[in-house]
């Protein structure tokens, strides 16, 4: 079909129209991204949105609209939309995150915000009232705990302390752990072995779960425990050869082919450990203080569940943190000065009072420590182990060339079939440091 | 061909103040030609506009990123040349994947072709209930891959799924269905869990059959067999064609594993089984995971050229296997003939 010379549209025509309609399109969104990044003082109350990456239930939108006066927009938490998000230079005012992983990562693709001027001038959120998890969403450009603040705990947990369900020890007729002394790994494997209840080849109980913040954050942890290190100290490579890494390794193998608890073989069904922990169908879990705030909704678990201090691999005694799960404030967001207002009300106001009274993890402010709660007998007893076990808080650094993410990945990926094949931990530590290596070199290239 | 239908049918003969015949004015001509270029650029721009936004800039958007060490996030990324390319067909993990990719294609797409004529032919029969039967069998087409996806994982759990907790009925030991070796089967029997929609396509080429001609070859003493071998299949081989090609396409680019994964979260990519880490899942990994969006996106080019080749290839084989009942190139001369043009 020919059109008409004389027409005013052609084929050619159109198509230019069309392209140009479309780099218009873009060009104008890009002009829209565009931004000097200082955040300015556009947030009128009421006439300003603020964008909220995070879960549902960390936050009651319509207070924080009302508190704030602020148009309030959620955005389900999704990695691969927070990238594009970020990648596009439109990112939410306000991110969920870990501080143990996700700071550093983050911040050495310059991709956050430098809290510290805000934090100088606040009144609500005092450096000298922040706990020292903080410093875990502080990175220099090298290494983890120092140099600029790029965000902030809402709670915290030392993660791999113990909560265990007296009931199902009882009718294992299993002594119940100390309260103040640390379980060493082999006796919490022991222990995960005589609770364990099996069915033809099912496992209708799990004795344990040490891999509930993934396989990746508790080898991390164990190493350490016994004095030693994943991580290279310039965070370029990580080495599971090393004797403690190595034992650590050796103790995870062991858990994974005793089948006693959810693993890269066969990780839960139910996503996380409470629904499991709820039904009695989980004797103990590492899950730290912070799962003490969903065992409150239910008072019959409330009452037979009791808290222990996190198992030692070595003689070093450490209770790490891998979470400290928080928010930041990615350096492209539009309405800073509003995302500020909103981490001092969500950190320093009516939210986080809520959250220390609920047992919901450990309050990141000090000042608000005294309000986590002794009212029923297991809060009363999990708060005096958490005493004791502050002592023992050790943050551990992590790499900013990787997600935590694609480390655990890795692990998902070789343990399986070196379980089921037998491999020596020797031959494993080294399919993993290669693997991950190759992982973390990459990232590093990009960040030159 | 419709072009010159229409310009038949439009106007009526103009007739000049003399009573002649006239030729119709240019001008008015011209206007309905152009009306009718509008109306065709009006719809066919959303679609126009659709395919540069949302198929043409990300496609050339992946193509500069495949030839970049980009993350997606980072600004130091850098021009690597063919670098990725060259990864591509050294990495034995992508190699090992699309050889997974290429054993699954070639298992799932014969096996759902002969499942849904299987199942068509049986619901095409004059049986009671029928329309039930029809509506049973298509129903889980109906269903999403996630939520299809979601109830087998369920079905599959080795500590609490449905079909280990049959299998304790008989005092049998369960099964870990969801890893290796078993994970690959229960993929296969998701996929084959789709097969209502091949079996719609296949009972609507069915119906598409003249029955005089099953009746005469009936009369000519033709077994049931060799009807449906010498009539059915040539007569349906266009509607095989284009599933055997749409099936090879969707199943090279599957990322269902993912679904029925023991953490079916991007996190959970590398808790895929082996035997169901297909092509697309390690396409997901590298972006996902391990951030090398320039690497994932050069897998996507290859993938891309790969479907591209594979098409091309059951094009040629398919040339003296599959007949039309109307030649397309008889089909266009017969339009424009009817059209009058």
């Amino acid at each position: 079909m020919s059109v008409p010379a004389t027409g005013s549209l052609d084929r050619r025509r159109f198509l230019t129209y069309s392209g140009a309609a479309l780099g218009a399109a873009a060009l104008s969104g890009c002009a829209a991204s565009v931004d000097d990044g200082s955040g300015g003082t556009g947030s009128k109350s009421g006439s300003t949105t603020l964008t909220v990456m995070c879960q549902k239930e960390d936050l009651d939108i319509k207070a924080a609209g009302k508190a704030l006066g602020l148009k309030i927009r959620y955005l389900q938490p999704d990695p691969a939309k927070l990238n594009a998000l970020l990648a596009a230079k439109t990112p939410p005012d306000v991110v969920l995150g870990s501080g143990a992983t996700d700071a550093p990562y983050f911040a050495a693709r310059n991709l956050m915000t430098d809290l510290d001027p805000y934090f100088a001038k606040s009144t609500v959120l005092k450096r000298s009232d922040l706990d020292p998890v903080n410093d875990l969403w502080r990175y220099d450009g090298s290494k983890q705990g120092a140099g600029p603040r790029y965000g902030m705990a809402k709670d915290y947990s030392q993660d791999q302390m113990i909560w265990y369900r007296t009931d199902l020890f009882e009718a294992a007729k299993v002594d119940l752990p100390s309260e103040t002394e640390p379980l060493s790994y082999e006796e919490l494997l022991d222990l995960g072995k005589r609770l364990v209840k099996r069915r033809l080849g099912k496992v209708k109980v799990y004795g344990l779960n040490v891999t509930g913040l993934g396989s990746f954050s508790s080898l991390l942890g164990m190493t350490a425990s016994a004095g030693g290190s994943v991580f290279a100290e310039d965070l370029s490579s990580v080495d599971f050869s090393s004797p403690e890494a190595l034992k650590a390794l050796k103790w995870m193998l062991e858990y994974t082919k005793a089948d006693i608890g959810p693993s890269t073989v066969n990780p839960n069904p139910d996503g996380w450990d409470w629904p499991t922990f709820q039904a009695g169908r989980m004797a103990m879990a590492t899950d730290g203080y912070w799962f003490g705030g969903a065992i409150a909704g239910d008072p019959k678990v409330a009452e037979v569940s009791r808290l222990a201090p996190a198992p030692q691999l070595g003689s070093s005694r450490i209770s790490p943190c891998f979470g400290a799960t928080g928010f930041w404030i990615p350096k492209e967001s539009k309405n800073k000065d509003a995302a500020w207002k909103f981490f001092e009300w969500f950190f320093g106001g009516e939210p986080a009072q809520g959250r220390a009274a609920g047992g919901w993890g450990v309050p990141s402010l000090k000042s608000l420590r005294e309000k986590m709660p002794q009212d029923k007998p297991y809060q009363k007893q999990a708060f005096e182990v958490q005493e004791q076990e502050f002592a023992y808080f050790k943050p551990l650094t992590f790499t900013p060339y990787a997600q935590k993410d694609a480390l655990d990945g890795v692990i998902s990926k070789v343990l399986p079939g070196a379980v089921k094949s037998g491999t020596s931990a020797g031959k494993v530590a080294d399919e993993l440091n290669k693997q991950m290596n190759a992982l973390i070199a990459k990232g590093k290239d990009v960040l030159g | 061909m419709s072009t010159g239908h229409l310009t038949v049918a439009a106007g009526p003969a103009v007739q000049s103040p003399a009573g002649a015949p006239a030729t119709r004015p240019p001008r008015r001509r011209r206007s309905l030609a152009t009306r009718r270029a509008w109306a065709f650029y009006a719809f066919a721009g959303p679609w126009v506009l659709g395919f540069l936004a949302l198929t043409a800039y990300p496609l050339g958007y992946a193509l500069w990123l495949s030839f970049t060490n980009s993350d997606g996030l980072s600004d130091n990324s850098r021009f690597v040349g063919l670098d990725n390319y060259k990864e591509v067909f050294s990495d034995p993990e992508t190699l090992a994947s699309l050889a997974r990719t290429g054993v699954f294609t070639a298992m799932t797409v014969p096996l759902t072709i002969v499942a849904g004529l299987f199942l068509a032919v049986l619901v095409n029969q004059p049986i009671r209930g029928r329309g039930l039967i029809r509506t049973l069998l298509y129903l889980p087409a109906v269903v999403p891959p996630v939520g299809a996806a979601i109830t087998f994982r369920m079905i599959f759990d080795r500590d609490s799924g449905a079909a280990n907790g049959l299998l304790d009925l008989f005092n049998v030991n369960g099964l870990a269905w969801l890893a290796d070796p078993y994970a690959r089967w229960v993929l296969i029997v998701l996929t084959l869990w789709g097969v209502g929609n091949v079996m719609i396509i296949s009972l609507a080429g069915l119906q598409d059959i003249p029955k005089e001609l099953h009746e005469a070859a009936r009369v000519d003493g033709a077994s049931p067999w060799q009807s449906f071998t010498r009539i059915t299949l040539p007569l349906l081989s266009p509607v095989i064609f284009f599933q055997v090609v749409t099936g090879i396409i969707a199943s090279l680019q599957t990322f269902v594993p993912l679904l029925i994964s023991l953490d079916p979260t991007p996190k959970g990519i590398g808790s895929v089984p082996e035997s169901n880490s297909l092509f697309m899942i390690h396409v997901l990994d590298q972006y996902l995971l391990g951030g090398r969006y320039g690497y994932a996106s050069a897998l996507l080019w290859v993938l891309f050229l790969i479907i591209i080749a594979v098409t091309l290839i059951v094009f040629k084989l398919s040339k003296g296997a599959v007949f039309y009942s109307v030649e397309p190139e008889r089909a266009k001369t017969k339009s424009r003939t009817i059209g009058g043009g």
